[in-house]
């Protein structure tokens, strides 16, 4: 978050702008792009009938012999000092193997944060682990309970009697402002930018709009709760862990526990729901550690309590977006500034103003994000972290805009859509946000929205239709490692210990895989999972798909200089290079002339060698300093609400995606409509109710944090407008996460469009509809 | 497991709870979340096992339900149309999990100003049943219920049963509740209503409101003005200033006073209006 990395990272910029295109990844377009093969076809998740079966065995089920259970003791209050810790009773409860307090537990390291700068880092909270008798946040973990069974460890963990001398913490949002800090950087971008003098041009705009939006905490609330099972033998560790981040995993705890990396394995080849939340907090550091002490396999699963009050969640914001407009309506101001909780004991700084960057073209722009230092647990990475609510804040500014202005907004929008990134003038990779806009109006019936608000309605029900944009960047890691094992019955298997949440990153790249090696479907084995496997880095970002692709790119390259080479003077491929053939039909084939071909089979075959092996890694990834290269979505949004009581019920809801290639429809649409029904829970009823006053939450579980129901959820219509990403893998950018963005500006603004009322705080519940001047 | 207790009669379960410090636990749904915990604390006595405590019997003086009745029994019994309000909330207290293990019983004795069961009893003129060592009392809901959270109920006694007595089966009732979504929500505001109507007239009026005051209650000046009135008329008879009077509703995280107060009115019209709909032939 430093300088040093601003100065850092536009050196690389610059410096990759002089480069010619040809010489970098993406300078020559994937020629898997526009390929009918297995990619794009609608191939079922793998996993899936092991999945219905039961089969699919998660972290927190894994049998061993001798296992036993942990319960965790966490604290009821903010800041303070224990005073009194009185085990006795737990340690003579029944069953009871240890009580791991700050007193007894191994004095560990602190885990490195994970963060651009340190991409090989996984830690979500900088905080010491049981390591003394400080209280830092509510929530915090007091004491692990071991016990023969779950029973015996729960029934002692109350046994516990904890006193604490308590002292004073920051817990209020607002009585924190004056205190916030401005970071340099907010990831990879600097923090503050302009351009001309937005705050005049505001001033002078013939239009303008200049209003401040809120967004509360939200909490993650995956299927599967964070369980794991820690197993040592000797000095060697196994643990199985539900992760985003297997090899990062692995390496972080070698380091924390001074273990050697090949001595610690990490297995994760299910997962049940990522969306940020699966990384490294304390629960893994400490059944690692109650494992060595009693020498017995530990299992941890924390409830969904825990999960709301030790696994961070989505900071709260408080966000300025401005807007002025010319005559025509073209942007000449465009301002986005604004408040969020990070403590510096966290990873997340939730870049709310990183999408509205790219958004628009206008004449200036300020930007800029201020972190408010709460006593909190820290706060972390939630589906979208930043687009999510910075889109709901930009996108019903566009709105008020549009409705002051008498313009469509779609129309309003098409008026400012950018030539070039509005901020550093690189052209953008692909970008077809103005189809998407013309595709989306068309199919959702747009002309049948009135411009006036409350023009349409239905007895005492309000009609209205709203639309917002969306967007995400597209991010590739660096370093993914992978194995290609191709051996002489023409079978391969691709491993990398990268990680797969549920959304089917197996089934995809076995697609990418068959085509890649040119094989048929059922000759691919993908394995992953597994941090004994070439090392992957951490799924996030919405990275994967395509830094897995890259790496397979890469190790296919490889593979195919390693057959040449064996396939020697006696085949047809003889003198050759590697750019002169193709893997297709199961070997290698001229390019210039087909007839020239040998099967993999027959290569090795005549080399008498049973397999072949190579491991590579991706290019760095170095696209993306020359090129702007985002994802983007329209979302168009027809709600109801009564004009009595202000119920609001959203209809039916369309997503229309500029996300280069799908590599598997069916799967896209589960992942782009999963995203807008997270959009849908964020506008109507998510929210941490937090007591500023004790600095708890108050609603740790789902009875009251309530994420979207079947019958909250309506008709969701999604479609894409499938242009493949010349600088990308496969033409694909990640699709994980840009289906949540605009969801809520959207509801937010058909809301208006139907009632008249401007609702500038979510979530958009009844009462705020009754109660709200209308704008 | 030591600290559960099941006794098979209703004598054996009074005489452990008189020994103190013993907690009654029906379906638990309330109870167990309240704890905060992974298990329950203390002595819990299970009232479920209890003869009588479960289901729905007729005499000449009305009609008796068992505090251990479940909501989905109570959705499913074939009962008198003055009962169709308490059916209506049955459905929608929770989902089904919580409406199968779920006790009407439960549902008063946690007294939550909330609780969907109480304005359709309300509206019954229910009495409750209550045994203790020293006997059996009976008193009226409104009664039993002292204030959130709080009831007449001795920490030694049980709730056994409800009466509804004869003359408030007539009639036909209806509820409504308003949360923040359609479905599985706390109620911000919810109604019963019963009605008798007579050659087109109000003859009768019950109304009651739930969760906008310390406890669900009854609004005698609204039941007044309805009363006698023409059915076609009577929606437009309740007034938002009447019903506000009634109630002393709070701000809270779910819904202002305001609204709160307002959306009452708005449904106990609705309510009205639905029981006073003429009937297609
Ligand atoms: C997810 C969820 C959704 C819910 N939704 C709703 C809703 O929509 N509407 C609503 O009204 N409620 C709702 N509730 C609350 C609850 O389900 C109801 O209040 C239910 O009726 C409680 O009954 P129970 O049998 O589970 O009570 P329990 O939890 O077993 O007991 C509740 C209280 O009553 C006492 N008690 C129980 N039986 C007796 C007895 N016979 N004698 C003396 N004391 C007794 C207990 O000691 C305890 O204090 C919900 C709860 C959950 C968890």
């Amino acid at each position: 978050m430093s300088r040093v990395q601003n100065t850092l990272i536009e050196s690389v910029r610059k410096v990759v702008g002089w480069v010619p295109e040809r010489w970098l990844p993406g300078g020559t377009p994937d020629p898997l792009i526009g390929r009918h093969g297995a990619v794009g076809t609608q191939l079922a998740q793998l996993d899936g009938p092991q999945k219905v079966r039961g089969a699919a065995r998660f972290a927190a089920e894994v049998p061993l012999e001798g296992l036993c259970y942990a319960a965790l003791v966490n604290s009821p209050v903010t800041r303070g000092r224990i005073t009194r810790l009185d085990t006795a009773a737990a340690e003579a409860a029944p069953g009871v193997l240890l009580v791991l307090t700050y007193r007894n537990m191994p004095r560990l390291g602190l885990v490195p944060l994970m963060g651009v700068t340190n991409l090989g880092a996984v830690g979500n909270s900088a905080l010491p682990i049981l390591q003394d008798d400080q209280i830092r946040y509510n929530g915090q973990v007091m004491a692990l309970v071991l016990a023969e069974t779950q029973q015996q460890a729960d029934h002692a963990a109350r046994l516990i009697d904890l006193s604490v001398d308590t002292a004073p913490a920051l817990s209020d949002f607002q009585a924190a402002k004056p205190e916030a800090r401005t970071p340099a950087s907010i990831l990879v971008e600097r923090n503050e930018q302009s351009a001309g003098d937005a705050e005049a041009a505001l001033r002078q705009a013939a239009f303008s709009t200049d209003a401040t939006y809120t967004t509360p905490g939200h909490n993650h609330a995956a299927i599967e709760l964070h369980g794991v099972t820690a197993h040592w033998t000797g000095n060697r560790l196994v643990l199985h862990d539900a992760t985003q981040a297997v090899a990062p995993t692995a390496a972080a705890l070698a380091k924390l526990f001074g273990l050697r990396r090949e001595d610690v394995r990490v297995l994760s080849p299910f997962v049940g729901g990522g969306f940020g939340a699966k990384g490294f907090w304390d629960h893994q550091v400490l059944a690692v550690a109650a494992a060595r002490m009693v020498d017995r396999p530990v299992r941890l699963m924390l409830s969904r309590e825990a999960v709301f009050r030790m696994v961070g969640g989505r900071s709260p914001t408080e966000q300025r977006v401005a807007i002025g407009a010319d005559a025509e309506g073209r942007f000449t101001a465009l301002i986005h500034t604004g408040y969020s909780v990070m403590p510096p004991y966290s990873a997340s700084p939730e870049q709310y103003t990183l999408g509205t960057r790219s958004l628009y073209r206008a004449q200036s722009y300020r930007f800029g994000q201020k972190h408010l230092d709460l006593d909190i647990v820290p706060n972390t990475f939630m589906r979208a972290p930043g687009e999510s609510v910075g889109s709901f804040a930009v996108e019903s500014a566009v709105d008020e805009l549009a409705h002051a202005m008498d313009i469509d907004p779609v129309e309003l929008r098409l008026r400012n859509e950018p030539e070039t990134h509005p901020l550093t003038g690189t052209p953008f990779s692909q970008r077809a946000l103005a189809t998407a806009w013309r595709q989306g109006a068309d199919r959702f019936g747009w002309d049948a929205r009135s411009t006036m608000p409350r023009a349409r309605r239905d007895g005492e029900w309000l009609l209205g239709m709203g639309c917002a944009a969306g967007n995400f960047p597209y991010v590739r890691m660096p370093s993914g490692a992978l194995r290609i094992r191709l051996t002489r019955d023409g079978q391969a298997t691709l491993s990398t210990s990268a990680q797969d949440m549920g959304m089917g990153t197996a089934t995809v790249q076995t697609q990418h895989a068959a085509d890649r090696l040119g094989l048929p479907l059922d000759a691919i084995t993908f394995e992953m999972g597994d941090s004994d496997l070439p090392a992957a880095p951490v799924a996030g970002g919405s990275s994967q798909t395509v830094s897995i692709a890259a790496a397979i790119a890469a190790a296919a390259s490889k593979l195919t200089v390693e057959l040449l080479r064996l396939a020697g003077n006696a085949s047809p491929l003889a003198g050759l290079r590697a750019g002169e053939v193709r893997l297709a039909e199961g070997g290698l084939v001229c390019i210039e002339d087909p007839t020239r071909r040998e099967t993999y089979g027959d290569i090795l075959t005549r080399a008498g060698r049973d397999e072949i092996s190579v491991t590579e890694t991706g290019a760095p990834p170095l696209e993306i300093f020359k090129y702007a290269m985002l994802s983007h979505s329209a979302n168009f949004c027809e709600v109801r609400v009564s004009d009595v009581t202000g119920e609001l019920r959203v209809t039916r809801l369309l997503g229309v995606f500029d996300v280069g290639t799908i590599l598997n429809p069916r799967m896209a649409v589960s992942q782009l409509r999963g995203g807008m029904i997270m959009g849908l829970g964020m506008a109507l009823s998510e929210e941490v109710l937090f007591d500023e006053r004790s600095g708890r939450i108050m609603n740790p579980g789902l009875a009251d944090y309530h994420i979207p129901a079947h019958l909250d959820v309506p008709e969701i219509d999604v479609t894409w407008t499938g242009i493949p990403d010349p600088r990308s893998p496969l033409g694909a950018r990640g699709i994980g996460e840009i289906g949540i963005t605009g969801v809520a500006a959207a509801i937010a603004n058909a809301v208006f469009n139907a009632t008249g009322k401007r609702l500038r705080d979510l979530p958009l519940t009844l009462d705020r509809l009754i109660g709200a001047e209308g704008a | 497991m030591t600290d559960f207790l099941r006794p098979a009669t209703v004598e054996d379960a009074l005489a452990l709870m008189a020994a103190g410090g013993v907690v009654p636990l029906a379906g638990g749904t309330d109870l167990y979340p309240a704890t905060q915990r992974r298990a329950l604390p203390g002595l819990v006595l299970d009232v479920t096992g209890l003869p009588g405590l479960c289901g729905i019997t007729t005499g000449p003086a009305g009609l008796r339900i068992g505090a251990a009745t479940t909501w989905t029994a109570l959705a499913r019994a074939t009962l008198p149309p003055a009962l169709a309000a308490l059916q209506q909330a049955a459905v929608e207290v929770g989902g089904i999990q919580i409406q199968n293990a779920g006790t009407i019983g439960g549902n008063l004795c946690n007294a939550s100003p909330a609780a969907d069961g109480v304005p359709p009893l309300l509206v019954l003129d229910t009495e409750v049943e209550l045994v203790g060592h020293r006997g059996i009392r009976r008193l009226p809901l409104s009664q039993f219920l002292t204030g959130p959270r709080q009831t007449a109920r001795q920490a030694d006694e049980l709730l056994t049963a409800l009466h509804i007595p004869a003359s408030a089966l007539s009639g036909q009732s209806h509820f409504r509740k308003l949360g923040a979504r359609a479905y599985l929500v706390i109620s911000i505001a919810m109604v019963a209503v019963r009605l008798d109507l007579q050659a087109g007239r109000i003859s009768h009026a019950a109304l009651a409101v739930g969760a906008c005051s310390a406890t669900a209650c009854r609004l005698p000046q609204v039941e007044s003005a309805l009363t006698g009135a023409p059915a076609a008329e009577a929606p437009a008879l309740i007034r938002d200033a009447d019903v506000a009077a009634a109630l002393s509703p709070l701000d809270d995280l779910r819904a202002t006073a305001a609204y709160r107060s307002g959306a009452a009115a708005e449904l106990l019209r609705r309510s009205v209006a639905t029981l006073c709909q003429p009937v297609p032939a």
